[in-house]
């Protein structure tokens, strides 16, 4: 039997490859960086929520059955860049350093991820132009390494704001969609700030907060055992304030209906999640549908979210729209399976 | 302690009232006014949503932003202007509360801020607008001075379908009752003098034709405010999407 392709090194990837191992099954993951682990290792997520167990813990668990694996064969820096049906599997060519190379597998899953919105394109937001303004992943890497610190005077900030939903559910950067962890991550962001410096003040600019199942359990924490304010109201814009040593959010307090324009030290944008340039290409390649918001779709979503509709051909993770961690390991897991029994036949 | 503010209390005469078997007919001045909101009446959303320049409202989510930026809100410091508030008593049909704002809700001045950041792609200067034009046509709003000046400005254009500048500004004096100072008068006219707009009275311009196109743009504009009066009095139209 051939080995199974997985493309994509995330959480859901390392989870398909790790499956089909332990089937028995050969797996032939490729991944374009040159690490495995994903936007999570890339971005140096710190806690992950809800469980608030360190990204490494759980990224090493699943590295842990791929890497050395011998029935899993890494290749890093590389990439898929031509396909071919040779039923009942492909035949695909893979870039890597040393050139085209062909190979012939039993089928393909795709676990290609998304990327994080780029929140310059939110410009009155100042990301970019002013240092104080933050990606949440990049502060996810400060919190790792507690060094909470603003990057304009190396100081501590007393006083930080969380601006939810940027660059998702809004029409103006053409993202209608909500990305289902931005919430939670900055919720969690406040929470871990506020364990770690209880002196530093934590504000989060809400228009309506989804922490989704069981996760509202640290939201209601957030409030009641870690004094994060929510205010309702979405920032219209950022500027500087205090001779630029402090950023203004300006927005209104919808339920004070009163402008607000309060100076903060830090302010920490929720990033949305967009498909990955991998999604994209690989949609491309594989001519698979893809929707509206550019995320590929799957035959039949709702009872086979793994399924392609094309035979041997089958998705995981992010790649068919916003997911966290513990579902793009369980579609991974479900996908190798769908795999598997395909590539036995 | 003793109620200070008459415009909260509701004065309620009782000819006939027994509590227990005690007779306590008479006035009643110490009842508050209620401030429970007890009905939602879809009519004004209806309506604004079949207008052309309202039917955007039903995207809205109540986010802020709009006024977050908005001029009005924030730089001239209007704080009653908020078009987010506006838009939600529109949408829960709050119409006591609207008509408050009947004189506020036409300071909007385009500047379309709103517009070029809503995240729903709700038009909102023009949603606004459409909101103020109902609670005109339903005669809830007063005409305001600005409503008197765009009134005279309209009636002065129809008369030659060209500005007559002097003209309007003498109208807009007796409707105000204002009077200007003859210095500041003979500055004003002098410079509208040089810059060429001083043509009034038998010098005034008008545009060929005018004698055609007036019956035909007079007759539509009234039609079009009959129409809008009676779709805002008569029933709900149709929910639309
Ligand atoms: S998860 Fe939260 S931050 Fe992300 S788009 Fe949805 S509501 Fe906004
Ligand atoms: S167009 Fe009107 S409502 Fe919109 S921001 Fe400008 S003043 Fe405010
Ligand atoms: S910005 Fe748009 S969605 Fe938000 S409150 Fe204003 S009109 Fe509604």
């Amino acid at each position: 039997m051939n080995p199974v392709l997985v493309v994509g090194g995330g959480p859901a990837g390392l989870s398909a490859a790790a499956e089909l191992a332990s089937l028995g099954a050969e797996a032939l993951l490729v991944e374009k960086e040159g690490y495995l682990g994903g936007n999570p290792k890339r971005w140096h997520y710190s806690l992950l929520a809800p469980d608030l167990k360190p990204a490494e813990e759980v990224l090493g668990d699943l590295l842990g059955k791929v890497e050395g694996n011998p029935r899993v064969e890494v290749r890093l820096g590389t990439s898929v860049t031509a396909v071919d049906p040779a039923p009942p599997g492909f035949r695909v060519t893979l870039q890597g350093g040393k050139g085209p190379e062909g190979r012939e597998v039993s089928a393909v899953i795709l676990a290609t991820g998304f990327d994080h919105f780029d929140s310059r394109r939110k410009f009155e937001y100042g990301y970019g132009r002013y240092p104080d303004v933050l990606d949440f992943k990049e502060l996810e890497g400060m919190i790792h390494d507690d060094k909470v610190l603003r990057p304009s005077d190396g100081k501590p900030p007393k006083r930080i704001a969380w601006v939810l939903c940027v660059g998702s559910r809004d029409l103006q950067v053409g993202n209608p969609w909500c990305c289902r962890m931005g919430c939670v991550v900055s919720i969690k962001q406040a929470v871990e700030i506020r364990q770690k410096h209880p002196e530093m003040e934590a504000f989060v600019y809400y228009m309506d907060i989804r922490t989704y199942g069981l996760w509202e359990d640290l939201y209601w924490k957030s409030m009641q055992q870690y004094g994060v304010k929510f205010i309702r109201g979405r920032i219209g814009q950022i500027t500087l304030a205090e001779g630029g040593k402090r950023l203004l959010a300006t927005g209104e307090d919808t339920l004070l209906s009163r402008p607000t324009e309060v100076p903060f030290d830090m302010v920490v944008l929720a990033s949305g999640m967009e498909p990955g340039q991998g999604t994209k290409r690989m949609a491309e390649l594989f001519h698979l549908p893809v929707g509206p918001e550019g995320f590929i779709t799957p035959k039949i979503s709702d009872i086979n979210p793994v399924d392609s509709g094309v035979p041997g051909l089958y998705l995981a993770g992010a790649a068919t729209g916003p997911k966290a961690i513990p579902d793009s390991v369980t579609e991974g897991m479900g996908a190798a399976l769908r795999a598997y029994q395909h590539a036995r036949r | 302690m003793p109620i200070v503010e008459p415009s909260l209390v509701e004065v309620q005469r009782t000819e006939q009232l027994e509590l227990d078997g005690i007779d306590v007919s008479g006035d009643w001045n110490t009842f508050l006014r209620s401030r429970v909101h007890t009905d939602l009446d879809l009519k004004v959303l209806e309506w604004v949503r079949s207008q052309p320049q309202g039917e955007t409202i039903s995207r809205c989510w109540q986010c802020g932003t709009c006024t977050a930026g908005c001029c009005m809100h924030t730089d001239f410091g209007l704080e009653e202007f908020n078009p987010r508030y506006f838009i939600y008593l529109a949408q829960i049909g709050y119409e006591a509360e609207l008509r408050k704002y009947a004189e506020t809700i036409w300071r909007c001045v385009s500047c379309n801020k709103c517009v070029e950041r809503c995240p729903k792609g709700v038009k909102v200067e023009e949603v606004v607008h459409s909101i103020g034009s109902y609670l005109e046509v339903t005669g809830m709003a007063k005409e305001s001075p600005a409503d008197r000046f765009d009134r005279a400005y309209t009636e002065n254009l129809l008369r030659r379908g060209v500005l007559d500048e002097a003209a309007l500004f003498q109208t807009y004096e007796r409707l105000e009752g204002r009077k200007t100072p003859g210095r500041e008068l003979f500055r004003l006219g002098l410079s509208m003098l040089l810059s060429g707009r001083l043509h009034t009275g038998p010098f005034a311009h008008r545009t060929r034709g005018w004698g055609k196109m007036r019956p035909v743009l007079t007759r539509l504009m009234t039609e079009d405010l009959r129409r809008r009066r009676e779709t805002a009095r008569g029933p709900p139209p149709g929910s639309g999407p």
